[in-house]
């Protein structure tokens, strides 16, 4: 049987517990500092009986699931599917890094193992055409910073080494397994200072935009006809 | 080492830490740069190429300070993550370009953010932090200014008001040959206490005449307030917090003082947004008395059969631009439909329409700043195209401001279409009781300005739109021109018989088309009455007297100053005419 080295054994226990720990307290942090900020109020009678505050939240929070609702990702479809597919791979690369250490016969089988490589290696790909839009698009580049850049490069080599440990092939090399959990100690304690962090507001975001507009009986939308 | 900042930045950066509140802060943070909101903008489609008018980039403007001042890596990296502060008025004024003249807080952006950032909001926000240290377009503060002075924002004198509504009453009884209808002024313990926009006292005011017939034949027990009846509110467009507590706080009171049952609105998009959900916010209080638009109430007298109305009176095609404020911020999408299904009987949908409607470009308060009235009718290709493709004849809105925005947009873009309110239609298709109906036909007078053709050359859409009405009611034939390279091609092809002149405007002054004209042997006999606002011999920019004496140029036909009198246009326009034909 093969025994893991010290370092993979750090690097995929300790060094992310260390990083998760971290985050979660910058992430604890982050909530505090948006609640020390007043919360604007709805005081006016409700618009309608057709809807209301929690209803119109519900809708604006599950808005992101319905591309249908959206002019924006009703008009621009693959814009949308690359969103998609760029979030499962990374969603699907955070969940690896739990499984490998603590319950690696998840992971089992070729087939899966393969699925898992094609949905980062795909979730790469759309990063690299999401960075060329972000260096072609005249007004996306126009509004871009450093971080923007890098954390865009970031994650298409997180999820590129992801797709490489995948097979959690260490007895072969233990490279692999040690670029991506150096990568995710990296990417976990970056992730709170910079926009990848932007899934910490989305719900308060959408939760108080869809309890507003609900409120005044604009959300959920009438559609048009 | 620090840079100096000057005092009005400072001030700016002391007061952003005060008015960012959890919303507007969650919205400056969520940004992720996506772009998705780009193409929904009608300043972009209109355009294209240009990314200083793409919403996020409009955003990040803002979101820079932010980052700068209140964000934790903006502090510490700000170069990494793109903070960065404002140090001197010129970059304030650079940002005032942005929040006022490339944004009308249509909130459209805002709905197709994946995120939820409100746009609209924050870029509210910014105007306010501009007006407080008195960085704004000049339209901007004399409209703040006149709503501060005098409760409303058109400058409208109690007495000129309540002459108007007087003036209307009696129309009214003429009309219809009624004495028992009225105007109800002040009257406690109404049902119905009824608001409306100065724009109507002032520029259109047959709609405070139509909203009363109607009143009057629901058998409605209503009033008109002699003061805190304008429910505009400059608030909302300046991002003042303050003036939006304060006008809004006046209408409450004087329907408490009048114990009014209930409040009702006429047709405004921001005035109804302000009143109905924006000032019990904005004054941080409770308001007793209900509220609702105007839209509601014509529709409830219909279905309630309180008065009748016969759709074949309104057979021309429709179609109906959802006012943003009433759709995306108020959710009022399907009435205005169900009442217009009911007065007129061609009703053409607009593509994209209710929330996803595109903005008049008239919005946030955009037609007071003229200075940006070029980038705004170039804007507003987007909404020629979307109204051309209805094929309709009329394009109905709720929205005085919307008239405004869409009348001057049909005008530039040549569409062969005229704007209405819904109030114009119901009282259209109003079918009257037998009795007021039986009113024998009186034959109408002679007009004064029978046959005659006069062309308007102002850049502000509302003194065109008050001098057509004033002109139209005479029996003459109006064109109009926003500036002074229009009304040239307009004299060539149109050849009026009188035009009237503004001095200041975009391009090409008034001043300057005068001199031409004068040179001109086409056109040295055209009468041009002067009519504006900066006719004082005192004001040396602008000293029209000197200038035509100094050019050798004869006075001409006639001067007035603004405020507009209507008598007295109408007695100088037709004693000039009279003469000329005499000669």
């Amino acid at each position: 049987m093969y025994h893991t080295s010290p370092l993979l054994h750090f690097a995929e226990d300790e060094l992310q517990l260390i990083a998760l720990l971290f985050m979660a307290t910058v992430y604890a942090l982050k909530i505090r500092w948006i609640l020390r900020f007043p919360a604007g109020g709805d005081r006016q009678a409700p618009g309608n009986a057709r809807t209301d505050g929690p209803t119109g939240a519900k809708r604006s929070l599950l808005s992101i699931a319905m591309p249908w609702a959206m002019g924006s990702t009703r008009q621009h479809p693959f814009l949308y599917a690359q969103f998609v597919v760029f979030h499962l791979g990374v969603a699907a690369s955070i969940l690896m890094s739990f499984v490998i250490p603590y319950a690696p016969g998840l992971i089992r089988g070729p087939a899966l193992i393969a699925m898992l490589q094609a949905l980062f290696a795909l979730a790469a790909l759309v990063g690299i055409i999401r960075l060329i839009r972000r260096l072609t698009d005249i007004y996306v580049r126009s509004i871009s910073s450093p971080d923007d850049y890098f954390s865009m490069v970031l994650l298409i080599v997180w999820l590129v080494v992801s797709a490489l440990a995948a097979p959690n092939r260490r007895e072969l090399s233990e490279g692999p397994l040690l670029a991506y959990f150096f990568l995710t100690a990296f990417f976990l304690i970056y992730v709170p200072f910079s926009k990848i962090s932007h899934y910490i507001y989305y719900p308060f975001a959408r939760w108080y935009l869809g309890r507003t507009l609900g409120h005044r009986g604009v959300y959920p939308l009438v559609k048009g006809a | 080492m620090s840079v100096a900042r000057s005092y009005k930045a400072q001030k700016v950066i002391d007061r952003l830490q005060l008015k960012v509140n959890r919303q507007i802060m969650l919205s400056l943070a969520a940004c992720v740069h996506c772009g998705m909101c780009t193409d929904q903008c009608h300043y972009v489609l209109a355009n294209p190429g240009d990314p200083t008018y793409a919403p996020a980039y409009k955003a990040d403007r803002i979101r820079k300070l932010f980052k700068a001042h209140l964000d934790w890596t903006g502090k510490a990296i700000p170069w990494w993550v793109g903070a960065k502060s404002v140090y001197t008025d010129e970059e304030l004024e650079d940002l005032k370009d942005t929040v006022f003249g490339k944004c009308t807080n249509c909130r459209r952006c805002s709905f197709n953010c994946p995120m939820g950032v409100d746009l609209a909001t924050f870029n509210r926000m910014a105007r306010g932090l501009l007006v407080h240290v008195g960085v704004m377009p000049t339209g901007v503060l004399h409209v703040a200014k006149d709503q501060w002075e005098l409760g409303n924002q058109m400058g409208v004198l109690r007495e000129e008001y309540l002459d108007i509504l007087s003036w209307m009453e009696e129309e009214l009884q003429s009309e219809y040959n009624d004495p028992t209808i009225k105007i109800p002024i002040d009257k406690p313990d109404a049902d119905v206490m009824y608001t409306i926009n100065p724009r109507e006292a002032k520029y259109d005011p047959r709609t405070i005449a139509e909203a009363a017939a109607i009143f009057h034949f629901a058998g409605e027990n209503w009033t008109m307030p002699s003061e805190g009846w304008d429910m505009t509110n400059f608030g909302l467009f300046n991002g003042d917090d303050e003036l939006g507590a304060a006008v809004s706080g006046r209408l409450y009171d004087t329907a408490e003082k009048l114990r009014a049952k209930k409040i009702v609105i006429s047709e405004c998009g921001h005035g109804y947004r302000s009143t109905r959900c924006e000032g019990a916010n904005w004054g941080k209080r409770t308001v007793g008395t209900p509220m609702e638009t105007s839209i509601f109430t014509m529709l409830e007298y219909i279905k309630q059969g309180r008065i009748k109305v016969d759709k074949t009176k309104n057979q021309q095609p429709v179609t109906y631009h959802d006012s943003c404020n009433l759709a995306r911020s108020c959710g009022i999408t399907e009435e205005p439909r169900e009442l217009l299904n009911l007065v007129c009987g061609d009703f053409r949908e607009m593509h994209p329409n209710r929330s996803e409607n595109f903005c008049c470009t008239g919005g946030g308060g955009a037609m007071s700043m003229t200075e940006y009235a070029p980038r705004r009718l170039a804007s507003a290709k987007v909404k020629a195209e979307q109204l051309r493709a209805t094929g309709a004849k009329i394009v109905v809105t709720s929205c005085h401001n919307c008239v405004d925005g869409l009348f001057d947009l049909i005008r530039h873009y040549k569409l062969d279409m005229e704007v209405k309110l819904l109030v114009n239609l119901v009282a259209n298709a109003l079918v009257m009781p037998a009795r007021v109906a039986a009113v024998k036909p009186v034959a109408a007078p002679e007009k004064a300005l029978a046959g005659r053709r006069i062309l308007v050359v102002d850049d502000e859409p509302d003194v065109r739109t008050y001098l057509r009405m004033i002109f139209k009611d005479e029996g003459a034939e109006v064109i109009e021109a926003p500036d002074a390279n229009q009304a040239m091609r307009l004299l060539k092809t149109e050849r009026p018989d009188l035009m009237t002149l503004d001095l200041i405007m975009p391009h090409k002054t008034g001043e300057k088309l005068y001199w031409e004209l004068r040179k001109d042997p086409d056109f040295t006999g055209l009468p041009i009455v002067i009519v504006t606002g900066y006719a004082r011999v005192e004001t040396p920019a602008i000293n029209f007297h000197k200038f035509i004496e100094e050019k050798h140029l004869p006075e001409p036909d006639g001067f007035l100053e603004k405020p507009i009198q209507p008598e007295l246009v109408l007695d100088t326009v037709v004693n000039i005419l009279a003469k000329k034909t005499i000669n």
